[in-house]
């Protein structure tokens, strides 16, 4: 079964996936749609600043067993059995926060959705993008990344790829391969020049 | 293999289930003294502030029991245990034989000791009998009394400001929360309260109520009269242990278990509210009488009870709650009195709006506070949790950038 897979490595920052996820995520479905909607539309995939300034895409893992699922008050978090996706229900979500608490990585916001009820403020996470897969698209993060760092598959052949790629790097045989594309990995050496020049 | 569960709260509950997920045949009795069906506990302060309607509180099905195959004996609280006579004595007399038992009678309303407490429109905060009667009184009530300064009567409190009340907030403790939060905190927690027409009374206590037949006025220790038409006691839990027998399962604030949810007595187990075991921000054992908690004791208990060794590292205390603009998030041992051996690592504060305060003791983290911007708070419960060594240093941690991405 496919699913998002992150490589964090290859971030670099650029935030697009999080333009494509509030799109996907708006009622008009385009981008300047999207801008003029109330309320704003808002992504559900959250590119922080790591320990070097190094972008970092954080989202839903989709764990199972889920620990906001376990922690959730009103019962609204449940798991679509074909997909493992978890899904809050934003009818029976009472904005509590307890999920907020029990996920490990963060990765849960609270506030009105143009898809849930009006006025009210919800907690809101990835979806795997449930609506657009059922139409044949891949989540809208995924179309969108640039870098590699957000792919579509399943995570057996993420995790075969992975392998390879390391194992090439590491190949004393020739010059090898790098892991991470050189231009990623130049901007990355200096951010966090930048920023230890920035302490010293 | 007959299994006996003693409460349906959420944790005799999510115990019945783990039983049924192992095992499809073995007989499973339920003694409940509430007849609601499975309901969220936590959500009865929703409803007395009206942000839910009361039909939402069941969190199962209408035919949970005879789904899962229990039998439910409802209505009526257990009086005893029988240990040699491996059976639970109920109030009316009867008795249920059992293999394997789990207590999971949860705790009851601290009571007050004040005279008057049988006049009309005095409530505890406990049940969702307590909550519909709660908003059936509220018509005509406009000035309410809060007992209590800990979460309950601050839940209490806000519901009622929410209803239009006004409502005055006796604490007997020097500022309110003062067992989850620091003095700063409780500060901004206050201010906000007030700004919203709450007033705290701190260091006060109730010694009766008085009226005709419902409730008019309050008497306080230090010799005043408080009118009122309505009053809620917060005053916090006490496990149900009455009916315990001491002398054969080891009893101290709860019954204690060990990392298998087992008492000191042979096939007894213990979950929720009831139980006491290791803190594992403390080190020590502790009641933490909190529903995310109970649910995933009783998920362990009866796993156990079903023959699938799992066990519990340990309890964490952890809280939020959000009233008005404020939410605040409480994990831990987040307010140690004694603070030597401990590294205390705090930012903003009430001019900024936004407060964190880490709690760090041999380089892992303890507890902590937050208020505003609390979406981060679940990878701290994580770090507690985990109880591993802390890689970025606190002042990185209690910084407003502070992500996931830092701890890989």
């Amino acid at each position: 079964m496919n699913q998002v897979v992150v490589h964090p490595e290859r971030c670099v920052g650029c935030m697009q996936c999080m333009l494509a996820c509030a799109t996907a995520h708006s009622q008009s479905g385009t981008l300047f749609g999207a801008t003029l909607e109330q309320p704003l539309p808002k992504s559900r995939i959250h590119v922080g600043a790591g320990r070097f300034n190094e972008g970092f895409p954080n989202r839903c893992r989709h764990c199972d067993p889920a620990p906001c699922q376990a922690a959730c008050l009103a019962g609204a978090i449940n798991r679509v059995a074909n997909t493992g996706t978890v899904m809050i229900n934003p009818d029976r979500c009472i904005n509590c926060a307890s999920c907020a608490m029990a996920c490990p990585y963060g990765v849960i916001r609270f506030h009105e959705d143009p898809l849930g009820p009006p006025n009210r403020q919800i907690a809101v996470k990835c979806d795997n993008c449930s609506s657009r897969v059922v139409r044949g698209l891949i989540p809208a993060c995924v179309e969108v990344c640039k870098t590699g760092t957000l792919t579509w598959e399943t995570v057996d052949d993420a995790m075969r790829r992975k392998n390879r790629e390391v194992s090439r790097a590491m190949s004393s045989g020739g010059p090898g391969q790098p892991a991470v594309p050189d231009g990623v990995a130049l901007l990355k050496t200096i951010k966090q020049a930048e920023l230890e020049i920035g302490e010293r | 293999m007959k299994h006996v569960i003693i409460g349906n709260g959420i944790a005799g509950v999510s115990a019945a289930e783990a039983i049924r997920e192992l095992d499809a045949k073995a007989a499973i009795t339920m003694i409940g003294d509430e007849t609601f069906p499975p309901y969220s506990r936590p959500m009865i302060s929703s409803v007395l502030e009206g942000s839910q309607p009361h039909s939402k509180l069941p969190i199962r099905p209408k035919g949970f029991y005879n789904d899962l195959s229990i039998e439910p004996c409802l209505g009526q609280r257990a009086t005893a245990i029988d240990i040699l006579g491996h059976r639970v004595v109920l109030a009316d007399g009867s008795t249920v034989g059992y293999d394997r038992l789990l207590i999971a009678a949860g705790a009851d309303p601290r009571p007050v000791n004040a005279t008057g407490l049988e006049l009309q429109n005095i409530f505890y905060m406990r049940t969702e009998a307590h909550s519909a009667a709660q908003v059936a009184a509220l018509p005509g009530a406009t000035k309410a009394v809060v007992l209590g300064g800990g979460l309950v009567g601050f839940k209490a409190a806000y519901g009622l400001l929410r209803r239009g009340l006004q409502v005055t907030m006796l604490i007997t403790s020097g500022y309110p929360l003062s067992m989850q939060v620091d003095p700063v905190a409780g500060q901004m927690i206050m201010d906000e309260m007030s700004r919203y027409g709450l007033t705290v009374e701190v260091g006060v206590s109730v010694t009766g109520f008085t009226g005709s037949g419902k409730v008019a006025a309050v008497e306080t220790d230090d010799g005043r009269s408080l009118p009122c038409d309505l009053v809620i006691i917060g005053k916090g839990v006490l496990p149900c242990r009455d009916f315990i027998p001491r002398g054969q399962i080891a009893v101290d604030l709860g019954v204690v278990v060990n990392e298998f949810m087992q008492t000191s007595a042979a096939n007894i187990y213990a979950a929720g509210d009831v139980a006491e075991l290791i803190d594992l921000a403390r080190g020590r054992r502790w009641v933490n009488a909190l529903w995310p908690e109970a649910a995933s004791q009783g998920r362990v208990a009866g796993y156990n009870m079903a023959g699938r060794q799992v066990a519990y590292p340990g309890s964490l205390s952890r809280n939020v709650m959000r009233v008005f603009e404020l939410d605040v998030l409480t994990l831990g041992d987040a307010n140690p009195g004694d603070t030597s051996g401990y590294e205390i690592v705090q930012s903003g504060g009430p001019t900024s709006n936004i407060y964190r305060r880490l709690v760090i003791k041999e380089n892992r983290l303890i507890g902590a506070v937050f208020i505003n911007e609390i979406e981060q708070g679940g990878i701290l419960r994580a770090l507690i949790e985990n109880q591993v060594p802390l890689r970025l240093p606190a002042t990185k941690m209690v910084r407003r950038g502070f992500n996931f991405g830092q701890l890989v």
